[in-house]
């Protein structure tokens, strides 16, 4: 079972411009434009896509009883759970980039180290009675990800995916442009735009705070939310490396700042006060 | 007074003149003809003529009229009647000239009063109309028009056989706003009307202080079944009548419930009541009111295929202008499709629904305008009731009846009175035949 509604598309013959949404998927909306290809070939694209976005949402939807990762979390309190071999994958990669943030990405949002790895039989526990996982600041970056290399297998070399205004992929260049030119709202003065932002081949990835969706990113250190108002924007070649660094750079002391910069491969990294 | 007079009753006049120099006034005019002599050359011609004016219920409503009367131009207050000796006194200092009386049947036998003007209990209206009528008066009467279908109609009968002005006060017919509102409304400005949506919230028991328990159903009248009808005939009557003035038609049918969710304190008439009114054509009014939250405040809202008109607030919204404030995604579908290049306002830390906040809201009416927020018993400012009084006193003079008025009133209260009926059965109530008039299309 999925919240998701019935998605729609539409293609525009003159511009060889497909374009396909979708709302209510991991709680929010995706959109993507898909430029010269035919009606056909656009369709199946998506088709493909929408598949794999409702696959992934019933995985990762904490909320769902019946989704894998809500299974783990009321199974694996000091029991091995047996995990899919993709979360199996998907487990280890939150615990990479949980080292390599200096545990700043934390998906436990208390401590990662209460996951116990078993890599024998692949199955994951939990060493402590009140941990849970939330993918919510992994999830749309790996769908992305996933996009990402269904437009490769396709050789789509112009598309512009928007992943709940916070995930924006950019292929290949605006039909009229040299990039994909997007511009960041103020959330707290939606009329005022704090950035512009130019992108080929990359993903931009916005995290912070909102008026309606405000302390939802969490310090794993001290389990307090983050309060300040302010946006980080984050651009990098890996849609999932973006998603995950725009959480841990809005948390991040300077020093932090400046040791993740130096870890990862990133194109451009701010911070905007509001 | 006399500058009051020229702010409160010229700007009316000179708006309803200046109808006669833009393209379409003359049907605008004929669609609304109980504007037709209201204008400043009417005015010019009456100039040095009064009209004697008496009043029945001085309380806080009439005391209202009472100020506004004695700052138009063309009427003297001559008398004033009221059993509550109180409201009498209070009456008497604002006209201190005017002949005092108790028993408004006394006031009726004078000769010297060319209209009355009634401001008492709803239960009141129709003996004291039908009275002033057969003693020749000219006559104005508050909202709404009588407490049962059979008074409304005894009252519609007696005004066919009188050459005497009757007036009620039906305000919005006189507010600029809603005028205009409703001209554009004609002029198809927001598509067909496909749905219209009024409320009226306050946050307020609805009671005046009693000096004693004898006086309860005397002064807190609007709360008795046997007074008042309540809710509907108190504060939808305006609504109801704005309803059908811009569909240009009258409901057929009316489901409604109504209770009394939290002034529990004797009252017999509810103090929360939602209603749906339903078109022949299948388009319904949805009617919501509750006196014990106001967050909402007032609104006569029409809905068009092509834009929504907010009569109470004076602006309206239209539907095609949602184009101007594309998302992200929909700006760039129309960049790519006209060939342009730049940067589309999409990034940001979260998705933001598509809410009614992108529509763009336009006045009614340019520059300042009044507009009344629904939460005072006795009366707003510059919200039609003015420039009705002044109309009223004016006809007293030229005896010439306002087109409309008083078959408006009647639909308006007998629609109240159904629905009502139709809370108080618990069932679907059709608009009966035997009240059906002329003037009313289904």
């Amino acid at each position: 079972m999925s919240e998701i509604d019935t998605g729609y598309f539409n293609y525009y013959e003159r511009s060889l411009m497909f374009h396909g949404s979708l709302v209510n998927i991991m709680g929010t909306k995706f959109d993507i434009i898909i430029i010269g290809k035919t009606n056909n070939e656009s369709e199946e694209i998506w088709i493909r896509i929408e598949q794999e976005l409702r696959r992934l949402n019933f995985m990762m939807n904490r909320i769902d009883p019946a989704s894998e990762i809500s299974k783990i979390n009321s199974q694996s309190i000091n029991n091995e759970f047996k995990v899919s071999d993709e979360m199996w994958c998907i487990l280890n990669n939150c615990k990479y980039y949980h080292e390599q943030t200096l545990g700043l990405f934390d998906i436990t949002l208390k401590d990662f180290n209460t996951i116990q790895f078993n890599k024998r039989n692949k199955t994951i526990s939990f060493s402590k009675s009140n941990i849970q996982l939330d993918l919510g600041g992994y999830a749309k970056g790996y769908g992305l990800k996933k996009i990402q290399k269904i437009l490769e297998a396709y050789n789509i070399d112009q598309c512009f995916v928007n992943f709940g205004n916070s995930s924006i992929l950019g292929i290949g260049n605006h039909p009229f442009g040299d990039a994909w030119k997007v511009s960041i709202e103020n959330p707290f003065n939606i009329n005022t735009i704090v950035d512009e932002i130019s992108k080929s081949n990359a993903s931009l990835s916005v995290s912070g705070n909102t008026p309606s969706y405000s302390r939802h990113v969490v310090i794993p250190k001290s389990g307090k939310s983050e309060v300040d108002n302010k946006l980080v924007s984050v651009l990098m070649h890996d849609p999932l490396d973006a998603e995950v660094l725009s959480t841990a750079f809005l948390i991040a002391s300077k020093i932090e700042r400046e040791q993740l910069i130096d870890r990862f491969r990133i194109i451009k990294a701010r911070e905007y006060k509001l | 007074m006399p500058n009051r007079q020229k702010e409160v009753d010229m700007s009316l006049r000179q708006f309803i003149k200046d109808l006669g120099y833009i393209s379409g006034g003359a049907t605008i005019l004929a669609g609304m003809p109980w504007l037709q002599s209201f204008t400043p050359e009417k005015a010019k011609e009456i100039k040095k003529e009064k009209a004697r004016i008496g009043f029945i219920g001085t309380g806080s409503r009439g005391q209202y009229s009472i100020h506004a009367v004695s700052a138009i131009a063309h009427a003297d207050i001559v008398a004033i009647c009221d059993n509550y000796s109180p409201n009498l006194q209070a009456a008497s200092k604002l006209c201190p000239n005017a002949k005092k009386y108790t028993d408004y049947r006394k006031l009726l036998e004078s000769s010297d009063i060319d209209g009355v003007i009634i401001s008492t209990p709803l239960y009141l209206h129709a003996p004291m109309i039908l009275d002033a009528l057969s003693a020749g008066k000219h006559v104005f009467c508050e909202k709404s028009m009588a407490l049962t279908m059979d008074e409304c109609k005894a009252i519609y009968d007696a005004y066919q056989d009188t050459d005497r002005v009757l007036y009620f006060c039906m305000q919005r017919m006189f507010d600029e706003k809603y005028i205009k509102g409703i001209q554009m409304i004609h002029d198809g400005l927001i598509g067909d009307i496909v749905g219209e949506r009024c409320y009226w919230f306050r946050n307020h028991d609805w009671r005046r202080p009693i000096p004693s328990p004898q006086l309860e159903r005397q002064i807190n009248w609007r709360l008795y079944w046997d007074y008042s009808a309540g809710l509907m005939t108190e504060l939808a009557s305006h609504q109801l009548e704005v309803c059908c003035w811009a569909k240009q038609l009258v409901p057929e049918s009316v489901m409604g419930m109504g209770d009394t969710v939290f002034w529990k304190d004797g009252r017999e008439v509810y103090d929360s009541v939602n209603l749906i009114y339903k078109y022949s054509d299948g388009v319904k009014i949805n009617y919501e009111s509750l006196i014990s939250n106001k967050f909402n405040g007032m609104e006569d809202q029409i809905l068009g295929s092509k834009g929504t008109m907010n009569l109470a607030t004076g602006v309206y919204y239209l539907e095609n202008e949602i184009d101007r404030n594309k998302s992200g995604i929909e700006q760039l579908i129309s960049q790519i499709g006209n060939k342009v290049y730049s940067s589309v306002p999409t990034a940001g830390a979260s998705w933001r629904p598509e809410t009614q906040d992108k529509y763009t809201s336009h006045q009614i009416l340019s520059g300042k305008f009044n507009i009344n927020q629904g939460q005072s018993m006795i009366g707003a400012l510059k919200d039609g009731s003015d420039e009705i009084l002044s109309a009223f006193c004016q006809a007293c003079i030229t005896g010439e009846k306002g087109d409309n008025i008083v078959e408006e009133a009647y639909q308006a209260t007998t629609l109240c009175l159904l629905g009502n009926e139709a809370i108080k059965e618990g069932k679907k109530i059709f608009f009966p035949e035997e009240y059906k008039i002329p003037y009313m299309k289904f």
